[in-house]
């Protein structure tokens, strides 16, 4: 049978199995058995499934000879893109030239591709005989089992059965898919393996966005439905932790470290749910996290952002820049040793435990915080609205004289407001805090350059310093960084300069409008309408709040 | 599509053993091949244990159906075959029915060029208005030849009958020896002066034995159950040779002296 071959595919159900199919079809023709195959395959994806997001699943095959990438199209059409590689996926920029490499690059971006779930078959080929012991049907049966690499587990899935026709014997076909269909009652093998072996791994595919996507109940009781709120956030940190302990990619640590702003953000901003000793403990424990994750993240930027730096400077300067390309090189390793051994300490392993204990912990019955009890609908009303007074009241005192110290607060309150914005989405009309959250991203883009380009362009000086101390940089190198912090200095004049045209859209009549009428509305369900009794005085319910 | 026929005018040379053992390592090599079993005795329609019958044979000469529809897909891979079935052996008056009767293999095959690399034509033997037609859709006539004075005459006759063929009629013609017992003083005589008085023999003997005479028994091709013996090698080098003279690189075959 030829390995492209494609035949109609069912799913074997567990109570019949191979060996009971066999038995059936055994009973209405002759058989007769091939050796088996074991096959192994692995599929790959980017831990925040873009592959799989873009409409495909990447796998790795071992056929004969050698290793063979394919990509199978998730869509009707069944389509099928192949490439021969020497070895196992990573970055997929490091692919060979070929189709499944172009295909995947731009949806990967700068993630890199991991072994997400690997199916060990065993096949075995049976070929159906009519009264001249001549083949008419052949039969690919396949037992599966998966190895789940994230956690360890492995299992038995479901098996299947994939009817080759031989040419000239159509009668024989149909009659089979017939036994198969009507009288096993067997349905059609939809969709690849990978969906399978996740379903029986007790997983479901795109598990992971870094998308804060909460699915709250405006009557639940605020306490409850922060906490779900944090351990929505826990759940990404912790998730996130392996990757950025073992540096897989960059956006490990990036995903923790907005995780870990986020939370932060929450304790502070969703106030007098939780005893404010709790808070201040939690805030502070949390910090240090942030901090400790801090230096690496940098180096990243850099890294990420280094062509673009180079591509910046004329052409005579370009090579000139390389040494700090090596220098950040240098002490990455060393800040990454260290970021790995805070990550995998005692003390961050009890934090999270103890987070977690928390977070979970039975509901108190008689809590000391005032609003704890309120329906979460109303203190995020109160929140929100108080939040976009204070970014309203900041921004509109930023003139152009205003020092950059002034700036960076803004940001600080505008990404507060996001992120309120963005933990409460669910409780509002759908649509209308999208079009806040996407006005909050640029306006949050432009003070965000303003306050990065600075960071930048001193964290660059110092490292001019740094390398010319070590006797690391030659002049060109002082001169091409030089004017690289001139041109990050520029950008961010640029920036200031457009901020007053960018947040006059926040301060503009359609977004006030906007934000009274979204946020000072009584407590309403957005599925369905108020019901009589069911009221913002009905006593909020306990914390149902999905993620 | 190269289409190559197993022919000889005399019957019991090999023939059926050869075209199903090519046809057969035709399609391991990688060339989706069809065997077109035209003998009514159907004989590789049995060693592929297809029953001999071939539903709608009539629509199919009359243009009605195409070859795709009528094919058997055999038990190996990229091998189809066209059984043959006993009431061929009218096949010559069903072709006098047709307009350009001895054009009507041709015109068959020729749109199916893009379904097979390779055709493999059993022939009944004989001179007929169904080898007319072999001969005209055919890029090489593969000639087995036993070691009989008697064979050498129905060459000679096989080559006059094509001399005298309008010029698109030009296969290759492409003898070789088929079983043949090298202990016989008598076979290797005849051999060697066949080889002086047709310049263009292919140098391949397959040798007699019985273990050809089982695929009968089998059912399937020699490679598949006796894939070491020396008669395989034999087919094997027999395949690279043809394959060899195909490409037009090769040595082999007799220059044919058209009279027209």
């Amino acid at each position: 049978m030829a390995a492209g071959d494609t035949g109609i595919e069912y799913r074997l159900p567990d109570d019949l199995g191979v060996e009971g199919v066999l038995a059936q079809i055994g009973e209405w023709r002759r058989l007769a058995e091939e050796a088996a195959a074991l096959r192994s395959r692995a599929f790959y994806d980017s831990f925040d499934w873009s592959v799989y997001g873009d409409g495909g699943v990447l796998e790795l095959a071992e056929p004969p000879e050698g290793l063979e990438l394919l990509w199978r199209g998730l869509r009707g059409d069944a389509s099928v893109l192949r490439q021969p590689v020497s070895q196992a996926p990573g970055w997929p920029a490091d692919l060979p030239a070929g189709p499944v490499r172009s295909r995947i690059l731009a949806p990967c971006g700068i993630r890199r591709l991991l072994p997400r779930m690997q199916i060990e078959t065993r096949v075995r080929t049976v070929r159906v005989l009519d009264d001249q012991d001549k083949t008419v049907v052949r039969l690919a049966l396949s037992e599966h089992r998966f190895r789940d690499p994230e956690v360890g587990l492995e299992g038995p899935m479901h098996g299947r059965i994939e009817v080759h026709p031989v040419r000239g014997y159509d009668a024989e076909r149909d009659a089979l898919i017939a036994l198969l269909t009507d009288g096993l009652a067997l349905a059609p093998a939809d969709g690849p393996l990978l969906l399978d072996a996740l379903a029986a791994a007790g997983r479901s595919p795109a598990d992971y966005s870094s998308k804060l996507d909460y699915r709250l109940d405006p009557r639940g009781r605020a306490d409850a439905v922060t906490r779900s709120i944090l351990l929505g956030l826990l759940d990404t940190i912790e998730r996130n932790l392996p990757g950025a302990r073992a540096n897989l990619d960059s956006e490990f640590l990036h995903d923790l470290r907005v995780a870990v702003r986020r939370t932060r953000s929450a304790l502070a901003q969703i106030r007098e749910v939780f005893p404010n000793a709790d808070v201040a403990l939690w805030k502070e424990r949390f910090a240090w996290l942030q901090q400790v994750t801090g230096p690496v993240r940098d180096l990243d930027v850099y890294l990420l952002d280094f062509d673009g730096y180079r591509d910046s400077l004329p052409e005579s300067l370009r090579p000139h820049l390389a040494p700090l390309r090596t220098f950040i090189l240098a002490h990455y390793d060393e800040e990454q040793a260290r970021l790995a051994a805070e990550l995998g300490s005692p003390r961050l392993v009890e934090m999270l435990r103890d987070w977690r204990g928390f977070l979970e912990s039975p509901l108190p019955a008689d809590p000391q915080a005032t609003d704890a009890l309120k329906s979460v609908k109303e203190v995020a009303d109160e929140r929100i609205r108080r939040m976009a007074r204070r970014v309203r009241k900041e921004g509109r005192a930023i003139g152009p004289d205003s020092p950059p110290a002034e700036m960076h607060e803004l940001r600080k309150s505008c990404k507060k407001l996001r992120y309120l914005m963005e933990f409460f989405q669910s409780l509002y009309p759908d649509g209308e805090v999208r079009e806040l959250v996407k006005l909050m991203k640029t306006i949050l883009d432009n003070l965000g350059n303003f306050q990065d380009l600075s960071v930048q362009a001193e964290h660059l000086r110092e490292m001019a310093a740094r390398m010319r101390e070590e006797g690391l940089a030659e002049t060109d190198t002082l001169l091409a960084m030089g004017t690289l912090i001139g041109d990050l200095l520029a950008r961010r004049q640029r920036a200031r300069e457009g901020f007053a045209s960018v947040f006059a859209a926040f301060l503009g009549d359609e977004n006030r409008r906007r934000l009274k009428a979204v946020f000072a509305s009584p407590t309403q369900d957005p599925e369905t309408p108020d019901m009589p009794g069911q009221g913002p005085t009905e006593p909020p319910a306990e914390g149902r709040a999905v993620r | 599509m190269r289409i190559v026929a197993l022919y000889n005018i005399k019957g019991g040379v090999g023939k059926t053993a050869t075209a199903v053992n090519l046809a057969y390592l035709s399609a391991r090599s990688g060339m989706r091949t069809l065997l077109w079993d035209l003998d009514p005795q159907a004989a590789a329609t049995y060693y592929f244990r297809i029953k001999p019958e071939v539903k709608g044979r009539k629509a199919l000469f009359r243009g009605r159906r195409g070859l795709g529809e009528v094919v058997k897909g055999t038990d190996f891979e990229g091998l189809d075959l066209l059984p043959a079935e006993f009431s061929m052996r009218n096949m010559d008056l069903l072709l006098e029915d047709q307009k350009g009767p001895t054009k009507r293999l041709m015109r068959l095959l020729r749109p199916q060029s893009d379904s097979w690399d390779r055709v493999v034509l059993d022939c009944p033997p004989s001179i007929s208005l169904v080898s007319e037609n072999v001969f005209r859709a055919a890029d090489a006539l593969l000639v087995p030849m036993i070691s009989t004075t008697l064979c050498a005459r129905t060459l000679e006759l096989l080559l006059e009958f094509l001399e005298g063929q309008p010029k698109g009629s030009n296969p290759k013609v492409l003898p070789f020896f088929s079983m043949v017992d090298r202990r016989k003083r008598l076979h290797r005589e005849l051999m060697e002066e066949l080889r002086e008085r047709f310049p263009g023999f292919l140098d391949v003997a397959i040798p007699y034995t019985t273990e050809v005479e089982r695929m009968g028994i089998h059912r399937m091709p020699l490679p598949t159950y006796a894939p070491s013996h020396p008669a395989c090698d034999a087919y094997r080098d027999l395949w690279s040779k043809l394959e060899s003279a195909l490409d037009g690189a090769g040595e082999g075959g007799i220059p044919l002296r058209h009279a027209g």
